[in-house]
């Protein structure tokens, strides 16, 4: 059993609390990936599973044994750091075999596993190269190795994708979807890129400064965040954010007008209680939803395009200078300067309080 | 009108010029000892910068003199030990300023950065005392002692071991490492090129130590090479052929050390860790 299981669990620097009680519970198996912004505290989670910082408060458990105090080696995880930390004074096989060594397995045993390992990643023709000698991409292969050897119940990533360039960064990211499927391992992964989040995770955890913001599956966060933060995070490129005030409504149903936009007014379905009229709200709508025959209209200047040749990026402004992002699937004849309708469906859009909660 | 070009030969002309002077200057005194070992006292006194035919006799009256195996053996025991002790003292230290916190660390650190400015000749007088009182006058511990603690060479190595990654200590403390062996087993290894440079400040020290031990070493049997040299020159006829002698043969080991480990010293100047 490889759960992991965080109680309460905080971390301060003297009287600056970094991780303010985390609850979280991964399952044996799972590919959770920690995502939010620099200094929200998801490399000093991970670093607090892995023992290398001291927990504060709360209890962390790893297949079920409470691991607060024991030492990083005995908690059974192998961890993946950013700057890949291979000894640089160590041929590729040492330093793949150096926790075995330390462990007191014998050479033939070592060697068996470090060949193992080095022959599931790839890496037999480089075995007695020192890490100076490797690419960004067959060092970052070397430090994923050094984990496997150990077989460790949990590993942990921390950002280990984020020096590698665009394209090997893609490679990698498939690499370690294909490890997670092949050793079913618990996996941990630090990032504050989203794409790989959503593209590598069965289960990502926001977190914004300590506070876990929302956990759930890729595509539930996308399409049904829990609060604007998170809705702003997931998702490339970032969701709309229309500021918008409640005109009226009905049971269900709640008509926003949207003031800097000519005070359109869109319709938004509603599961709670309809805010008082007059309240101030915000309309979030993806970019991917503008449509050419979305029932909500928003008149807009284009600002700026950008061809990504699948699609086309629209930067426009409304009257009174908010910038709305439009994925359009076609290739128009739109040019910079223009004014253009810009069509979604209301039931696709989502609605949030002024304190950022979503209200649908 | 004076081209880009040409100014820029006469820039360089000035510049090769200026440092063809300085390179003689550095040079001229390692010029007039090995030319001085080959002449008389008298030929010396005179001002001849030309090779002579006495290096033979200067040699066969040093090592009459001087009983240069004891004498090296010293210098070399005095400097090896303080060398090793010093790398691995001051280095202990230099990590641990760099690595952990503590609320007194900066504190303590500055107290010992401004120990620097505290010259030897204030201490000279408690260190003997000190020594007397330990029984050690007369004694290499006495000399060695000392210097182990060099706030210098600290220096040297928590500014070197800023640039040591701290994911590698990481990575060591997951592979199972105590932080005595992090120390050795990763970051010693890692840092060779700043301990080849300390190894070579630290050993040209030792080697050249004059005053201390001048003051703690009293009888011929515990000398070392530069007491005895300075002997030599301050007698009633000084020979100065057979102080050069001397002197030539008391530069050899660390000229030696420098150019083994001259890549290495470059190197750990401009940082360890690539």
């Amino acid at each position: 059993m490889s759960d992991v299981t965080l109680r309460d669990v905080r971390k301060s620097f003297g009287a600056v609390e970094i991780i303010k009680g985390v609850d979280l519970d991964i399952k044996s198996g799972e590919f959770v990936v920690f995502v939010g912004p620099s200094g929200c505290g998801k490399s000093t989670l991970l670093r607090m599973i892995a023992g290398l910082e001291t927990i504060t408060a709360g209890d962390l458990a790893i297949g079920g044994d409470r691991m607060n105090e024991v030492d990083p080696s005995q908690r059974g995880i192998a961890m993946v750091f950013q700057s890949y930390a291979l000894y640089p004074h160590m041929t590729v096989r040492e330093n793949m075999g150096f926790a075995l060594r330390f462990a007191g397995l014998p050479k033939a045993e070592i060697r068996k596993q470090v060949d193992e390992a080095a022959r599931i990643l790839e890496l037999e023709p480089l075995m007695d190269r020192k890490p100076k000698a490797l690419s960004g991409g067959q060092r970052q292969r070397v430090a994923i190795g050094r984990a496997i050897v150990r077989h460790p119940k949990v590993f942990l990533f921390d950002e280990p994708l984020s020096n590698l360039d665009a394209e090997l960064r893609v490679h990698m990211r498939i690499e370690i979807a294909k490890l997670h499927r092949d050793l079913g391992a618990t996996i941990i992964y630090v990032t504050h890129d989203q794409v790989e989040a959503m593209t590598l995770a069965d289960k990502i955890v926001v977190l914004r400064s300590g506070v876990v913001e929302q956990v759930g599956a890729p595509l539930e966060l996308y399409d049904n965040p829990a609060n604007l933060f998170v809705a702003g995070f997931i998702g490339s490129p970032k969701m709309n954010f229309l500021k918008g005030v409640v005109e009226g409504g009905s049971a269900g149903r709640a008509d926003i007008r949207l003031p800097d936009f000519g005070g359109a007014v869109v319709p938004v379905a509603l599961k709670g209680e309809l805010p008082a009229a007059g309240s101030p709200v915000t309309l979030g709508i993806r970019p991917s939803q503008f449509t050419e025959t979305g029932d909500a209209a928003l008149p807009v200047t284009v600002d700026m395009l950008e061809h990504l040749g699948s699609e086309t990026l629209i930067y426009a402004r409304s009257t009174a200078s908010d910038l709305v992002t439009i994925a359009s699937q076609s290739r128009s004849n739109i040019a910079m300067g223009d004014t253009m309708i810009a069509r979604f469906p209301s039931s696709g859009a989502l609605l949030f309080s002024a304190d950022g909660k979503r209200i649908y | 009108m004076i081209s880009y070009g040409f100014k820029q030969r006469i820039a360089s002309v000035v510049v090769y010029i200026f440092l063809a002077v300085m390179a003689f200057l550095s040079i001229f005194p390692f010029l007039w000892m090995v030319i001085g070992a080959t002449n008389t006292t008298s030929d010396i006194v005179k001002g001849k910068m030309t090779f002579g035919e006495a290096v033979v006799a200067n040699a066969t009256t040093f090592f009459t003199q001087v009983n240069a195996p004891l004498i090296f053996w010293n210098s070399a025991k005095i400097t090896i030990i303080a060398t090793v002790l010093t790398l691995l003292i001051s280095s202990l230290a230099g990590y641990g300023f760099e690595i952990f916190s503590s609320r007194f660390r900066e504190k303590l650190y500055t107290l010992m950065l401004l120990s620097l400015m505290i010259p030897f000749a204030a201490l000279m007088i408690p260190l003997f005392m000190l020594m007397g009182k330990f029984g050690l006058i007369n004694t290499h511990i006495a000399v060695v002692l000392p210097t182990v603690a060099s706030a210098f060479i600290i220096f040297y190595f928590r500014q070197s071991t800023k640039a040591f990654p701290h994911e590698l200590r990481d990575a060591a403390r997951v592979d199972g490492l105590k932080e005595w062996q992090i120390f050795f087993l990763i970051y010693m290894p890692v840092m060779r090129s700043t301990y080849a440079a300390a190894f070579i400040i630290v050993f040209m020290t030792a080697w050249n130590s004059y005053l201390w031990p001048l003051i703690v070493l009293q009888s011929n049997e515990t000398k070392t090479i530069t007491l005895v040299i300075s002997s030599l020159g301050s007698a009633y006829y000084p020979d100065y052929g057979v102080v050069m002698i001397g002197t030539v043969l008391a530069t050899i080991p660390t000229l030696f050390v420098f150019f083994a480990m001259q890549r290495q010293f470059v190197e750990g100047m401009l940082g360890s860790v690539k």
